[in-house]
């Protein structure tokens, strides 16, 4: 049963990659994102500081960016106005 | 050096612009440039780019937000109608949100923030700036000779050309930075592909665009910028500071004309002591231009006795000009 045998073998091998991905990419893979999060809400700032009363960019050309960001919009309002505390030096 | 001697010497230089204080006489001159050049069988398109245009009072037709306009054979006008462009874009954004979403009306949210923009004052300036792209790239004509707006705005253009220009510079070195991050997550991950940045396109794009209307202005082969000066002291001190300006801007200065210049032969004649005056304050300011400015100056034109308006008005000054 060779067909068998390469199935497990696969198998095996997907579970030793993710075990090793969980030990020590699913961090760094984390951090990145997390990173890519905080400078997205950065590039939403710089563009659309209007929406939080902060005008940066003259809006005629922030007005073309603001369909690709509307889902970001409320998450980042939250992020931007929310209060901070000692726990967030931990997060 | 005359005028038309500049524009037989260098047709290459096929953007033609008149700046100078306000009311000193820009449209007047850009208008009978162009009446000349399409004369001259040149294929020529005068437009303004002042939210307060004039152009439609000087041709003595309603042109404002038509699109080019035929005056007569080979020559064109047009008012931009900035309101009307920005109501027009407003539209395509909410179009492209609920597209892209598939929404069936814009969120209360957003939908507040494209109003409040559009109330913005730079916003006019910008749209302006942006149709001025769009006619220029269309490339219909063999001459676009710009009615610009008063030095103030001329100059706050230009520097918003440059804002623009490195801040798109800074928010696109952040995308690309948010792109590597975003495929650092990606090959951790084992996913094959990360999705395309379309806001990364977009922001090239837009640089483009400012890129190629401030790089019309500043174009040292293709434009000729002159500026309009009337002999009083207040408008020569102040053209000397805007030249000093522009020049800083990289704007090719072609030279100087100067306008309603009351006719020294006057003095000859039985004149009250009033237009006497004027007179001799006159030849003293010309003076001062002749010094400062000498050979750039390329043309005195006289006050005349009525309001250039209307077509034959138009060939009359065209004519004081450029010489029959």
């Amino acid at each position: 049963m060779p067909e068998e045998e390469k199935k497990k073998r696969a198998s095996f091998l997907d579970t030793a990659k993710s075990v090793l991905y969980g030990m020590a990419g699913h961090d760094m893979s984390r951090y990145a994102l997390k990173t890519r999060g905080s400078m997205e809400h950065l590039f939403i700032l710089i563009t659309m500081g209007d929406l939080l009363g902060i005008p940066i960019l003259p809006p005629y050309y922030s007005l073309r960016l603001l369909p690709y960001v509307v889902p970001q919009i409320s998450t980042w309002k939250r992020r931007m106005l929310r209060e901070r505390d000692l726990t967030d030096a931990l997060a | 050096m005359s005028l038309s001697r500049i524009f037989s010497e260098h047709p290459e230089r096929r953007y033609i612009m008149f700046g100078g204080k306000g009311g000193l006489g820009k449209t007047t001159f850009s208008a009978a440039t162009a009446y000349w050049l399409a004369k001259q069988g040149h294929r020529v398109l005068v437009f303004s780019v002042d939210p307060q245009a004039s152009l439609s009072d000087i041709f003595q037709r309603d042109i404002f937000g038509k699109g080019a306009v035929e005056i007569m054979p080979n020559l064109f006008a047009q008012e931009i109608d900035a309101d009307q462009r920005i109501r027009e874009y407003q539209g395509e954004i909410r179009k492209k949100i609920l597209d892209r979403y598939g929404m069936d009306e814009v969120p209360e949210e957003i939908e507040n923030y494209i109003q409040a923009a559009a109330a913005e004052p730079a916003m006019e300036e910008s749209a302006i700036f942006d149709a001025v792209v769009d006619i220029v790239v269309s490339a219909d004509y063999d001459y676009y000779v710009y009615d610009l707006v008063p030095l103030g705005h001329a100059l706050y253009y230009l520097s918003m050309a440059s804002v623009y220009d490195q801040w798109i510079d800074k928010i696109t070195a952040l995308r690309t930075e948010m792109e590597e991050y975003q495929q650092v997550a990606a090959v951790m991950q084992r996913k094959k592909e990360s999705e395309e940045d379309e806001i990364l396109s977009e922001l090239q794009y837009i640089k483009e665009r400012i890129n190629r209307s401030s790089g019309i202005l500043t174009d040292r082969v293709k434009t000729a910028f002159f500026f309009v000066v009337i002999p009083e002291d207040m408008a020569i001190l102040d053209t000397k500071k805007a030249a000093g300006l522009f020049a800083r801007y990289d704007v090719p200065l072609s030279g100087y004309i100067v306008n309603r210049v009351i006719p020294e032969s006057l003095a000859q004649q039985n004149i009250p002591d009033y237009l006497r005056h004027r007179l001799e304050m006159q030849s003293r300011h010309l003076e001062t231009i002749h010094r400062e400015l000498g050979s750039e100056v390329l043309a005195l034109v006289p006050e005349f006795e009525r309001d250039i308006t209307g077509l034959p008005m138009i060939e009359k000054m065209a004519e004081t000009m450029f010489g029959g």
